[in-house]
């Protein structure tokens, strides 16, 4: 058994590692190592492409990840108070949400967004004196946070549902005892024993977003997030350019996590 | 106001609790969870400034009772009452009463002079930070905790956290004191020594207290009136003396101290006294307490401490073996086998005679007690 977890974790991890390895080849290609140097990196940081899309995505990641995490603990902290089937129901949606593909989840949002412009493009002009002066909605940046969002939301709810019911009821008991409003309880107990959840989940939220390229692919239109990029870039030829963005990806993806995964469990029981 | 008869058998407290004035009223007061009934019509007045606990087991509704004069929980018939005021419906953050809880329900991410401060600072209009500062170390004062406003609250021994959150009560100043079973987390040391704190504290600060505890050892000691609870009813209600001398059933006498009990048909009754035949035809005259009728089936209930050990026997005595003998110090206890009443407790006092300090496992003995000493309970 332990060799073959072995073979796993280097089947899982090669492929990664020789990425990160070829990404400090001196050479033109991608595949082959020859010498040793850190020029594609530098490459890849002066190329204003390169610079664009990552703007893009840290945007669009930031932006999806802050909104995931005030309407996912609002969704938390309201199922909270929810008993019974009604609450069995929404626990069973959010989990799906999890586990939907994202390539579902991208197509289905690609169509619905699709239609509802369709319908509410003309009805704007409409009002318009000069209808092709009309404002009109399209995908791009919008729509990419919106899919970005939605995708995410899912997962703040679970963090931060999962710290909720770790704290004890009577502590909102004796906030309440203590001439403390619902509203008081909520933004003086609550809130601040939650904090590192909704943290952890804004940060995990970070990541898939930034990481994604199914969804970003089909709602983003003409914009250009940086795993859209390096999709292209391959198409063009791969380059160790390529390498080294996706190792830089990687890295700041892992640091993300790894917080997140520090604040979460330091978080959950205080140091005693 | 008088028409609820709350005082059973003690003319003496009934005549004080209505000349102080009444700070809480359950009237007529049921409780569903669903189809279970926590609460059922419960009669209670709570006095200004006494120490009255709820005593049962746990499901008994003692818990609800107290969660209702809090306001966690909205009565499903009957009204509450705080300071003359209906509140049954009233939100917990309105009324004027606090909670010590059986966790404590301190807040981790508060300091303790935070947590202490917690329910000055929700007060509208706002109180001065000044007059909050020394309000909490009056408090921190109070419970002999001055100079540890700064600390975290996982900082604080289990003993030190309880006087928190009775620090956090009490600088309310609340009409009502509510203690959910606050002593259960403490080792019996610390029980011991919080509840004489409690008691000086409810003396000083004049604040009524109303406990939850199962512990009849705790509510006997700290309370001046018992409300004895069963099934979501109350069984009994009075001073820890009353409940123990008077007990009205079997349930009470058994819950409030220990007692022997032994059935019996009441045969005779003549006023507040009457006689019970037991098992084994023996006929004991006593005094009965609860509703008893003739030909009912019933129990003579008598404490330990109140049995005689004889050596040597007469035609009023019993006859038993002795099965087992505990020393205890001032008093030795003995269990008593009777061929016709089962196994008998018996607290002995320490003996001067030499036989009866030397009687051991398998020993004859002979035992008696006064009329006086017994009571004849209904079964229940």
């Amino acid at each position: 058994m332990r060799l073959y977890a072995f073979c796993v974790y280097v089947f899982l991890y090669t492929p990664i590692a020789i990425i990160a390895l070829f990404s400090f080849s001196a050479g033109r290609s991608a595949s082959q190592l020859e010498g040793f140097s850190v020029k594609w990196y530098g490459r890849a940081v002066n190329n204003p492409f390169v610079m664009d899309a990552l703007g893009n995505s840290i945007f669009v990641a930031f932006v999806s990840a802050t909104l995931a995490s005030i309407l996912g603990t609002l969704m938390a902290v309201g199922l909270q108070g929810i008993r019974g089937p009604v609450r069995a129901f929404f626990d069973a949606l959010i989990y799906i949400a999890v586990m939907i593909p994202g390539i579902v989840i991208g197509i289905a949002t690609l169509i619905a967004l699709v239609t509802v412009f369709d319908v509410v493009n003309p009805w704007v002009a409409s009002f318009w004196a000069d209808a092709a002066a009309a404002p009109k909605l399209s995908m791009g940046m919008g729509s990419l946070i919106a899919a970005h969002t939605m995708f995410t939301l899912a997962l703040v709810v679970i963090i931060v549902r999962a710290r909720l019911s770790s704290l004890e009821a009577a502590l909102s008991e004796a906030s309440a005892d203590l001439y403390a409003t619902p509203f008081g309880t909520f933004r003086q107990i609550t809130l601040p024993l939650i904090a590192p959840a909704i943290l952890a989940g804004f940060l995990l939220s970070f990541t898939f977003s930034f990481d994604d390229f199914i969804i970003a692919f089909f709602v983003a239109g003409s914009e250009t997030t940086l795993p859209i990029y390096i999709f292209s870039s391959i198409r063009r030829g791969i380059t160790p350019e390529v390498n080294a963005i996706g190792t830089m990806v990687m890295v700041a993806s892992l640091i993300l996590l790894i917080i997140a995964q520090l604040i979460l469990r330091g978080g959950a029981k205080p140091k005693r | 106001m008088l028409k609820s008869n709350l005082d059973m058998g003690n003319e003496a407290y009934t005549e004080r609790a209505v000349a102080s004035a009444s700070i809480a009223e359950l009237n007529d007061v049921s409780k569903l969870f669903g189809t279970v009934q926590a609460v059922s019509d419960m009669n209670l007045r709570i006095a200004q400034g006494e120490f009255l606990s709820f005593l049962g087991p746990s499901g008994c509704g003692k818990t609800t009772a107290l969660r209702m004069l809090a306001g966690f929980e909205t009565p499903t018939t009957g009204k509450v009452l705080i300071d003359g005021r209906d509140v049954s419906t009233l939100e917990p953050y309105k009324r004027p009463v606090n909670m010590v809880f059986q966790s404590y329900a301190l807040f981790p991410h508060l300091t303790v002079g935070r947590n202490i401060a917690y329910g000055l600072k929700q007060r509208r209009p706002k109180i001065d930070s000044k007059s909050i500062d020394d309000k909490v170390t009056h408090a921190l004062e109070t419970v002999r905790l001055s100079g540890f406003e700064n600390r975290r609250i996982w900082e604080m021994s289990g003993g030190q956290q309880q006087r928190v959150a009775l620090a956090r009560a009490i600088v309310n100043e609340p009409k009502l004191l509510l203690l959910d079973e606050p002593l259960a987390a403490l080792d019996r040391k610390l029980r011991k020594e919080m509840q004489i704190e409690l008691q000086d504290l409810q003396r000083d600060l004049g604040i009524t207290f109303v406990l939850v505890t199962h512990d009849q050892e705790e509510a006997l000691s700290l309370s001046d009136r018992i409300c004895v609870m069963r099934a979501g009813r109350i069984v009994q209600t009075g001073t820890p003396q009353d409940l123990y001398d008077q007990p009205n059933s079997r349930y009470v006498a058994d819950f409030v101290g220990t007692s022997n009990f032994f059935d019996g048909l009441v045969n005779q009754i003549n006023g507040s006294t009457g006689s019970i035949s037991l098992r084994g035809g023996r006929i004991y005259k006593s005094h009965l307490s609860g509703a008893i009728s003739v030909g009912n089936d019933a129990c003579l209930s008598v404490r330990p401490e109140q049995i005689r050990l004889h050596l040597s026997g007469t035609p009023e005595t019993l006859e038993g073996k002795v099965l087992n003998r505990i020393f205890l110090g001032e008093h030795t206890e003995y269990l008593i086998s009777q061929e016709s009443l089962g196994n008998i407790t018996v607290l002995a006092p320490r003996q001067s005679d030499e036989g009866l300090s030397n009687l051991g496992t398998g020993d004859t003995v002979y035992m008696d007690w006064s009329a006086d000493a017994a009571l004849i309970l209904p079964k229940d």
